[in-house]
């Protein structure tokens, strides 16, 4: 069993696309590590799969480690943080 | 008393102020978050912040209560972040705190600030006079594999 997850983008992974989320099957039972590499595949750059090295997934509430399973919520990809 | 907010429109000092403020507080620190038109020798003409409202909200929240945590929860404490364009001067980030003394207001104040620019999912992409536009790299929130 799979199921389809839309990504949220922000920041640089916004570069260059019309579209803020990005969508990847994964397995029903993956964990956020598969989740990665879904994401890789689907990138369509070498810059975009660097960038996905340092970031993080996360839920509205949470940063995600990638032993977790992908849980039921709305899932972000953040890339390192600049604020202020 | 804890405020924490992201908003497209400008940023108010006195709000803040009016927040940190108490009668038994004989001291505020007020921290602003100017865009600046340099940065690594580039001539910068604005900048666009992005940020991922719901989680960062959460995250400034959960800094104030640190704060709170470690300066006590009677102080008063204030962050609020700009989202959208920015020209150069424009305030993009404001935080407050009040104390009963100003060693607790200066030191809250940074903490704020400092927490804030390695944890809040924000980014900020810089245009330039030249016409380019850049995302500016950042601190990692997970550790690399």
């Amino acid at each position: 069993m799979t199921r389809q997850i839309p990504i949220r983008l922000f920041g640089a992974f916004r570069q260059g696309r019309s579209d803020a989320t990005l969508t990847v099957e994964i397995d029903t039972d993956a964990r956020v590590s598969e989740l990665r590499q879904a994401m890789s595949k689907a990138l369509d750059s070498d810059s975009a799969r660097a960038l996905l090295k340092a970031s993080a997934f996360a839920t509205d509430t949470e940063i995600l480690d990638d032993d977790q399973p992908v849980p039921e919520r709305e899932i972000s990809i953040l890339p390192p943080v600049c604020g202020g | 008393m804890i405020h924490v907010d992201i908003t497209e429109a400008v940023l108010d000092p006195l709000a803040a102020l009016s927040h940190c403020c108490a009668d038994s507080h004989g001291a505020a620190d007020l921290f602003i978050g100017r865009v600046r038109n340099l940065n690594e020798g580039r001539a910068v003409t604005a900048v666009s912040y992005d940020l991922h409202p719901v989680l960062c909200k959460n995250i400034f929240a959960e800094i104030c209560r640190e704060a709170q945590g470690r300066w006590g929860d009677h102080i008063h404490v204030y962050l609020v972040h700009r989202l959208g364009r920015l020209e150069v001067g424009e305030a993009s980030v404001i935080t407050a705190v009040s104390s009963p003394h100003r060693a607790h207001s200066f030191e809250a104040c940074r903490y704020l600030i400092e927490q804030m620019k390695v944890r809040a999912p924000i980014w900020k992409q810089e245009h330039y006079v030249d016409g380019d536009s850049e995302w500016i790299k950042g601190h990692a929130l997970r550790n690399p594999a």
